[in-house]
């Protein structure tokens, strides 16, 4: 694969400046205070910055505070505004500190001057970006003498700034299609309850400012930058917008030999993979360096000879041939390219590109260069033409000279602030799987007029999107603007471990699982025409000879179930070994353990080898467990003896590895333990099914 | 002509699917050569076995005038009965000991009447193809031209398969004429239809229809390597340990922990809560609700999508509640977005089931399968914010002399229209190696823009284009500014241990170049295995903190 060069920009800077008043307590009964809301939103958004491993700097300042601890503490100016945290890259004290040293204190301070405290905070260091996140609940009375000096300063230095209150800013504000961005401009859909709620004077006030200063930075989406609190903390909008922009690829667009186009692409959606993989750890230690991994090669003999990496040389299946082919070799005969590029091969009908087969993992969007106009207008003609005629680009793309070339189209793309073209990657022949499938317009399965009703309002009922009284069309549920579920779930977990170590991992959050669901609105409305469709479509569940087994199941008195399922039968072992085992009796257990070891080394694999070891394993702790070891001993006795005649070998030798002692009341040294090596590798990576990504393509697409 | 054919059928077996075993028999020859040498005038070259180089090369030496001298030598020709040649290779299937899961037997030939109208011969040979279509053999015939034409009819559309029926509507091509399609037909990836998994489509609850999950398109990738002894090219294979590094002792996966570092903290969890971490649901394929199509936008694109079918073999009725469900989405112009759970310990993605009703080309082949195509829609974090410049947009003079060269440079876009030439390439290479051929057999690029081609059909436009939008100064061609020249070789830069452990203190390590940490590790006899930056600054932190 490409790896994308880290774009070596200058890192951003960014204040967190939240109110910890008395007032931010306040909330009425059954509704979590302020204060904790914004401390959440706080820990969410550092805790995502410490495990993306930014460099982007952040510092806490905190007013309402007790104390008094600025640098523009003087003359009794900018009281009870405390700087927690200098400019920094987040790490785990920061998360710390919030968890352990941010709470509620009793005094009220003016917003603006925390604003300015951290104004000041950001004129230190050199930053591409500046950021103010401020949260409060806007409580306190504001003296607005040096606004305008503040909005000059804050436009003089390029900072932006972001509001965060716990209440919405307008009863319901729509901005479709806002442009900028990738967002589509449409993004917040629902309201939050606590809108009609009456605002103080104060806040009132307060949001007249907030929005005299957003509006003065930005005419046009300065709002779009105040959220509420809970918005903050289910979607990524504070992280979205200080995020790090994608790396440029410049090029030339070009049509035959002689009609070039200066482009420069953006990646604009890419299948986004954690960096971090787990690395293995010895569990007594939990040192790293404790475990080491090796890789031997042999020859296929009896004595499975070990041959060095270095005498080994690559070579290629040729039917029933292996061909030699060395790296060099290889490397020499390969295709080869003359590198970047984004040349036309010619245009053809929109229509003519199916959605569904779209390839790669991203998009690209190409826009001209920001400071050649001319190259502007010729793209922008180009994206016009395109858009007009209906018709798309298709294109060799070639990202750099290492990179394999692709085959794509450019679609063109036109939005109320920018025009792009947008590359798709499309198939090669040798991608496509032409499958057919038996047609659906057969007598048995035709669905009839009062089955096609059913389905005719079960879809009415379950609209995502409609149309609101002003004919707005409003959509329940974004899906890209759900943060990754896999990733807030390690983060929070891996943040609760780092903090709290020793402590059973947490359970999900609840929003996180809110957000996954069906709406609760669409749930109620199906449930007539859900019951309807139930009445209308009889469906019957086959029986399954597959089903996950768990130990207990497996311990069974079944004797019937016999033959072990090929493939897809997974054995649960580790709750074997915890502990559901020690109810069943001993003499029962260990004829239902034999007899499983044997249908498991049936299958001459080193995945179900690994389930025999655990059995094994457990057989002995049991047998040591009741003391009774003549049981076992004499069992292994016998497997011991029949090894040779069942060519299982490889199996012995993994036993044999992986026990402490074989025997029971022996010391390992008496066993015959020839070195021999091990597939242990393997079957470390079906346990631990690792975060990487290309494993994970091979699990979806492979298998 | 046969040998063109049969080697084109060897070589792209060899290439799809290796392991399937291939006979060559020839009928009507003058000497007999089969198992018992019971049928005359038939002459097994090849029996039943996996091809390989060898074989590409026996039959590539009956190519030719030398090749037909070659041939006339060791087989001759003699009488003709196709029955007996059937019955020959019925007894090639049987004494194969593995169970075939599919068998087929191609006929090669010119004649549309081989026994010359003998009516015995005829009946025989059309009792023999029945006894092996009877065992599952599909007969096919790849007959060539004839002066006067081929008459199917005349005789062998009584020995071919006949179509195949309602249930398993496969692909079903016309006989062929010409060479060219002959050659393409056999060259066609043998790809196994395979669910990549099967779970619920669950539109509610106790309301569970059975789907298939199978792949549209699936990056190919050159075959992998395979490791072999350098003194006798014979294949050896890896074992991975994981030992004790102190100890020597072999480590169980149960002796072992999972970690992650961040920011100077080492976190670790045992393996079962790094499975419970991603644990979301079980597998299944969850309604959430639908959506109106225009809503599914374009760009919105991570992975390429899976075509999903009912599996009326796994909870009865699914196939029923599936076509209502595809007829109505497609009528009212909907999607539906689901949460989609393929296997266990598997995080979730969403879904958007768009559907795509079955299509049929004129003579009744599936060109589109019925199904739901499941496109996978991004997370949050999947999109990335641009700044995005902007400007003045094109006049409609500049926009409708692009309109001319668009319309000048139309054409007919299919799928499958591109070969990569990457893998193409590779194959060549391979095939010359094995085949001892002087050089690789040249490939055609066929993601290459014909650039000659091109100009020729815009000719003026393309100066008038740039006319419009082009000052007279403005080259796009010059390069914006001179770039850094990084990859020279540079001094290898050693940095002082003090250095390294105030950037580490600092959390500033993230500052030095790749090429500066990788010297560093080096410097403190850290060996690292990775090459990303994250790994090697990982190491370096660990080594330190001894």
């Amino acid at each position: 694969g490409k790896r994308e060069k880290m774009a070596r920009a200058a890192k951003s800077a960014l204040v967190l400046c939240m109110d910890v008043g008395f007032s931010m307590s306040n909330s009425p009964p059954g509704e979590e205070p302020p204060f904790d809301q914004a401390k959440k939103v706080i820990q969410k958004f550092v805790q995502r910055q410490v495990f993306s491993e930014s460099k982007d700097e952040m510092a806490l300042v905190l007013f309402g505070t007790d104390a008094t601890k600025n640098p523009l503490d003087q003359d009794g100016q900018y009281q009870h505004i405390t700087v927690r945290r200098q400019l920094m890259a987040p790490d785990f004290e920061l998360l710390e500190e919030i968890e352990n040293h941010v709470r509620p204190e009793s005094q009220q301070t003016d917003w603006l001057d925390a604003l300015v405290v951290s104004m000041d905070l950001l004129q230190k260091g050199k930053y591409d970006r500046l950021n103010i996140v401020l949260l409060t609940d806007l409580s306190t009375q504001v003296s607005s003498d040096n606004l305008d000096v503040i909005i000059g300063n804050l436009g003089k230095l390029g900072i932006t700034l972001q509001f965060f209150f716990p209440f919405p800013m307008e009863e319901e504000e729509h901005n479709e299609e806002g442009g900028g961005g990738d967002g589509d401009g449409d993004r917040r859909g629902s309201s939050r309850p606590g809108v009609g709620k009456g605002l103080s004077r104060e806040q009132k006030q307060g949001l007249e400012m907030v929005r005299d200063i957003m509006l003065s930075l930005d005419e046009d989406e300065g709002l779009d930058q105040v959220y509420t609190f809970s918005e903050a903390i289910e979607q990524l909008f504070m992280f979205k917008h200080i995020e790090r922009r994608p790396m440029a690829w410049p090029c030339q667009l070009t049509i035959g030999s002689s009609l070039s186009i200066r482009i420069v692409g953006y990646k604009a959606v890419t299948d986004e993979k954690l960096k971090k993989m787990w690395i293995t750890v010895d569990a007594q230690t939990s040192k790293r360096d404790d475990v080491k991994r090796e890789t031997v090669y042999c020859l296929d003999d009896d004595n499975e000879t070990e041959v060095q990496k270095d005498d080994t040389i690559q070579g290629f299946r040729y039917g029933s041939d292996i061909v030699p082919f060395s790296k060099v070799d290889q490397e020499q005969m390969k295709y080869k390219h003359d590198g970047k590029c984004f040349a036309v091969l010619g245009f053809t009908k929109h229509d003519s590109i199916h959605r569904h087969l779209f390839m790669g993992s991203q998009t690209i969007k190409m826009f001209a260069p920001k400071d050649d106009e001319h190259a502007g207008v010729a793209l922008s003609a180009l994206i016009q033409a395109l858009d007009k005629l209906n018709m798309v680009a298709i294109v060799r793309y070639a990202y750099d000279r290492r990179c394999n070339p692709q085959v794509g189209a450019a679609f063109p793309c036109i939005k109320q602030t920018y025009e792009c073209l947008v590359y798709v990657q499309l198939p090669f022949m040798e991608d496509l799987r032409q499958f057919s499938f038996p047609s659906l317009e057969n007598k048995k399965f035709t669905p009839s007029e009062s089955q096609l009703a059913a389905v005719d309002s079960l879809i009415d009922s379950m609209m995502l999107v409609e149309e609101d009284e002003n004919g707005q069309k409003e959509d329940m549920y974004k899906v890209h603007e759900i943060p990754n579920p896999a990733f807030q779930r390690l983060f929070q977990c891996l943040h609760h471990r780092a903090v709290n170590p020793g402590t059973p991992l947490p359970t999900m959050e609840q929003w996180l699982k809110d957000a996954l669901e069906r709406p609760s609105a669409i749930s109620e409305r199906c449930q007539a025409p859900l019951e309807e469709m139930k009445r209308k479509f009889p469906l019957k569940a086959v029986e399954k000879k597959k089903e996950l087994k768990t130990g207990a199941q497996i311990f069974e008195p079944d004797a019937k179930k016999s033959k072990v399922d090929e493939e897809e039968e997974e054995f649960n072992l580790a709750k074997i070994s915890e502990g559901n085992v020690t109810s069943v009796r001993a003499r029962g257990l260990c004829q239902q353990l034999t007899h499983r070891i044997e249908q498991l080394l049936s299958n001459r694999s080193t995945h179900y080898y690994m389930k025999c070891i655990t059995c094994i394993q457990t057989f002995r702790e049991q047998s040591v467990k009741l003391g009774n070891a003549d049981l076992y001993n004499s069992y292994l006795q016998s497997l011991k003896k029949s090894i040779p005649n069942s060519g299982l070998q490889v199996f012995w030798d993994l036993l044999v590895q992986g026990m402490i002692s074989l025997f029971i009341g022996e010391e390992k040294k008496e066993v015959e333990t020839e070195p021999a090596v091990d597939d242990a590798g393997d079957v470390d990576d079906l346990v631990s099914v690792c975060l990487n990504s290309s494993a994970l393509k091979y699990l979806m697409f492979v298998s | 002509m046969f040998s063109v054919c049969v080697r084109s059928v060897y070589t792209s077996k060899i290439i799809s699917s290796h392991r399937d075993l291939v006979a060559l028999v020839f009928y009507g020859t003058e000497k007999s050569k089969n198992p018992r040498n019971s049928f005359k005038h038939v002459y097994v070259y090849h029996d039943l076995d996996e091809p390989g180089a060898k074989r590409v090369q026996d039959v590539e030496a009956l190519r030719g005038e030398r090749g037909a001298r070659l041939a006339a030598d060791t087989m001759g020709s003699g009488e003709v009965s196709l029955g007996d040649a059937l019955w020959c290779c019925s007894n090639l299937y049987s004494d194969i000991k593995l169970r075939l899961s599919h068998k087929r037997l191609m006929i090669f030939t010119c004649m549309d009447q081989p026994h010359g109208g003998d009516s015995t011969k005829d009946r025989q040979a059309r009792t023999k193809a029945g006894d092996l279509k009877e065992t599952g053999v599909v007969i096919d015939l790849m007959h060539l031209m004839k002066p006067g034409g081929f008459d199917v009819s005349l005789f062998f559309c009584d020995i071919v398969s006949p179509p195949e029926d309602e249930s398993e509507l496969g692909l079903q091509v016309e006989p062929c004429g010409k060479l060219d399609d002959l050659q393409k037909r056999v060259q066609a990836k043998q790809q196994k239809k395979r669910a990549m998994a099967r779970v619920n489509l669950c539109l509610g609850e106790g309301m569970n229809v059975a789907v298939g999950v199978y792949a549209n398109a699936v990056t190919a990738r050159k075959p992998s390597a395979i490791r072999l002894y350098r003194e006798t090219n014979e294949p050896v294979h890896s074992k991975t340990r994981t030992f004790h590094t102190q100890t020597g002792s072999l480590l169980l996966p149960s002796e072992t922990r999972k970690a992650q570092v961040y920011g100077n903290r080492q976190i670790v969890m045992e393996k079962d809560e790094v499975d419970t971490i991603k644990k979301f649901y079980d597998p299944e394929i969850f309604l959430i609700g639908f959506k109106p199509m225009e809503k599914l936008k374009l760009h919105h694109h991570i992975r390429p999508s899976v075509l999903l079918y009912p599996e009326e073999q796994q909870v009865t009725g699914s196939s029923c509640v599936f076509a209502a469900l595809l007829k109505k989405c497609t009528e009212k112009k909907v999607f539906a977005v689901c949460r989609y759970t393929p296997r266990r310990n598997y995080p979730p993605r969403f879904v958007a089931l768009v559907p795509q009703r079955e299509e049929v080309d004129e003579s009744n082949v599936q060109v589109t399968p019925p199904g739901f195509n499941a496109i996978f829609l991004p997370f949050a974090d999947d999109i990335r914010k641009l700044d995005t410049p902007q400007f003045p947009t094109a006049s409609d003079v500049q926009v409708d002399k692009m309109k001319e060269i668009i319309t000048k440079m139309r054409f007919k876009y299919r799928s499958d229209a591109f070969e990569n030439p990457v893998i193409q390439q590779h194959y060549r290479n391979l095939e010359a190696l094995a085949l001892d051929m002087l050089a690789p057999e040249s490939i055609e690029d066929f993601i290459m823009p014909k650039v000659e081609q091109i100009d020729r059909r815009l000719g003026p436009l393309v100066d008038e284009f740039k006319e419009l939008v082009y000052p007279a100064s403005y080259n796009p061609d010059s390069k914006p500014a001179a770039k850094r020249k990084t990859d020279e070789k540079k001094p290898k830069v050693e940095i002082p241990e003090a250095e390294l452990r105030a950037h580490i203190k600092n959390g500033t390590l993230g500052k030095l170049t790749v090429p500066v940490l990788k010297e560093a590790c080096k410097q403190f006899g850290i060996r690292t295995t990775g090459t990303k930056k994250q790994e090697l600054m990982d190491a370096l932190i660990a080594q330190m903190a001894k």
